[in-house]
């Protein structure tokens, strides 16, 4: 066993790792200890690690807000659906293009795959989306997304590494495809399932381009979209609050509340995500 | 009986692979639901990938400002080339696209080796808890929206209630009566590489550091053996074993070498500094979405699309010749 002393290089690796970390981990920080901080003491300047003045009134502000709560519904209502939607879809293509004796494999995954290095570019596909009648319509943000090729592929991967008997001995019993789909594939590749899961998940829940090109925005409006808004207009809705409560509070103070709840989701599942993500990519780049 | 008769054409189908070749199968239930299955896929791209394609006709009429889409698309009249002379003669189109190259080349120098230096880094830690908690704060901030992390920066590169002013001052490179303004023009480009090197480096290690999980020890036992250090095993053992992976995410880099995103860019602009700021996955928008002129930004998607395509092909034959790995 090799002895443990101390080694210039080791620390050096140690020291510029450890300050990448801080450095990502820094902007929350930052963020965090604004929002729990009085809005115009905020603008005087030096709150960089811990608040001030410490107030809720930042996060009072948003959590009274209804467009806040509509946007942060139809976020979650786009997530949940969306996420099941495609996971389905794809899986069920993935299933067919992993077989073997799938008629006219090559043209399907040629078809495929061309769209993946050449694409009409976005008024054509604007033109499309009005056409179907999806423009400033909810489906707008579960239809087009619930396919894709990239994660196709790696369920595909993914469903051809697992044993043929298994699919043989339920042709036996006489199950149809789409049965063995379902209770044999499926149940089978829960790791790379979840990954591709969490993958759309974080995609439905980060986008603000949809809401912001393929609708009028107002009741359809998304979270990430919501907070777009507040940070690049300040425009922030205090109609109607408590002017004591206004006075504590200022467009920028409030935005970082928002952020501090937008980002509390993605905190929750962080540790699901790192646990699948890594496979995931390890599942794809091994056999794709 | 059933099971046995299942069996037997299982067997049978598998016996001779070469005669079932030759022989054309006959088409039972289960090839129309795979087949079924697999069109889904078809019906999707058909409306979502291969539709949008016929609309690119729109690039070669005069479609400008149209009141509705596809009435424009129905009627506009053609114009040829016009709409590519338009934007290849506007200094807005221009201005893009320089910046576009400027910061893709410039990403492509530091953006796309530091994911590799920084796995490379990570693999030399030999404490598993430390590298656990370097990866977890590492990777947090590509899960976080471009909006929320855009949201981040602007706040932090504020100039009186930001963090960096004040350590300027420190140092003597910006004053209270001359303040630097980071949000402006000058510093838009550091910005951006910054803030994507900040929020991808993590991320984008995880390919490599699993690529390197999968070499195999043993050459690194006979390297060490040899004599050789941590520095030599590195470049001449790791280095060369992920050099298929990075080959085809050098080869994907250059072919986005027009693209970039648009969350991004969208979120870290204003007024100030549009001018370094703009590219043209925004400037299509701007353009196409924001000032209606379809026909112009079609034209400009169509250019792109084109450009992206030739260099992924080119990058491609060339990587082919010269190291014998490509993407396809």
């Amino acid at each position: 066993m090799r002895k443990v002393r101390f080694n210039w290089a080791d620390f050096i690796i140690w020291f510029v790792l450890g300050l990448f970390a801080l450095i990502a981990l820094y902007p929350f920080i930052y963020v965090l200890a604004g929002s729990f901080n009085d809005g115009m003491d905020y603008s005087a300047g030096g709150i960089w690690l811990f608040p001030r003045e410490v107030t809720l009134a930042n996060y009072s502000v948003v959590l009274m807000d209804d467009d806040f709560w509509h946007a942060f519904g139809n976020t979650v209502l786009i997530t949940a659906v969306g996420t099941v939607c495609a996971l389905l879809f794809t899986s069920v293509v993935a299933y067919a293009m992993s077989r073997r004796e799938l008629r006219f494999r090559n043209f399907f995954q040629i078809a495929n795959l061309f769209t993946m290095f050449f694409s009409g570019g976005l008024i054509p596909y604007f033109m499309i989306i009005v056409l179907l009648g999806l423009y400033d319509n909810f489906l707008v943000y579960i239809i087009p997304s619930i396919y894709s090729v990239y994660n196709m592929i790696i369920i595909q991967n993914f469903f051809k590494g697992l044993p043929e008997e298994l699919r043989e001995a339920a042709i036996i019993d006489g199950a149809s495809e789409l049965k063995i789909w379902w209770t044999i594939y499926m149940p089978l590749s829960k790791p790379v399932l979840a990954t591709v899961a969490l993958w759309l998940a974080t995609g439905f829940w980060n986008s603000y381009f949809s809401t912001m090109v393929y609708t009028r925005a107002g009741d359809l409006e998304t979270l990430q979209y919501f907070l777009m808004k507040m940070i690049k207009e300040a425009r922030v809705d205090t109609g109607g609050m408590d002017p004591s409560l206004i006075e504590q509070t200022t467009s920028a103070t409030i935005s970082f509340a928002a952020i501090v709840i937008a980002t509390i989701p993605i905190l929750l599942v962080y540790p699901f995500i790192q646990k699948y993500f890594a496979k995931g990519i390890m599942i794809g780049s091994l056999k794709g | 009986m059933k099971l046995e008769i299942a069996a037997d054409v299982i067997s049978n189908s598998k016996k001779d692979p070469e005669h079932e070749k030759k022989r054309k199968r006959k088409w039972t239930g289960r090839d129309i639901t795979l087949v079924g299955m697999a069109s889904l896929s078809l019906l999707f791209l058909a409306v979502f990938s291969y539709a949008p394609l016929f609309g690119l006709v729109l690039a070669f009429k005069d479609g400008d400002y149209g009141l509705n889409l596809l009435k424009t698309m129905a009627t506009a009249p053609w114009n040829g080339f016009e709409n590519f002379a338009a934007f290849l003669l506007d200094p807005n189109f221009v201005d893009a696209l320089v910046n576009t190259i400027c910061l893709n080349l410039i990403m492509l120098l530091i953006n796309f080796p530091a994911p590799i230096l920084f796995a490379l880094l990570i693999n030399e830690v030999r404490n598993k808890h430390y590298k656990k908690v370097v990866q977890t704060l590492s990777n947090f901030p590509h899960f976080i929206s471009w909006v929320i992390f855009g949201g981040m920066i602007i706040a932090m590169t504020d100039m009186t209630t930001g963090i960096f002013n004040p350590i300027l001052e420190a140092i003597g490179l910006s004053s209270e009566e001359n303040p630097v303004n980071l949000q402006g023009a000058d510093y838009a480009w550091a910005t951006i590489i910054l803030s994507s090197l900040i929020k991808g480096v993590g991320w984008g290690s995880i390919i490599y550091t699993a690529a390197i999980s999968s070499l195999d020890g043993e050459m690194y036992e006979a390297a060490e053996l040899d004599g050789a250090n941590r520095f030599q095993k590195a470049i001449y053992i790791t280095l060369p074993g992920i050099a298929s992976t990075i080959t085809v995410f050098l080869l994907l880099n250059i072919s986005g070498l027009l693209g970039n995103s648009f969350d991004q860019f969208y979120i870290l602009q204003n007024s100030l500094n549009l001018s370094k700021t703009q590219v043209l996955t925004t400037y299509v928008y701007q353009t196409g979405i924001s000032q209606r002129r379809y026909s112009y930004a079609s034209a400009l998607g169509l250019f792109n699309s084109v450009i992206s395509v030739t260099l992924l092909l080119i990058s491609n034959f060339i990587s082919k010749k010269t190291t014998g790995r490509g993407i396809y």
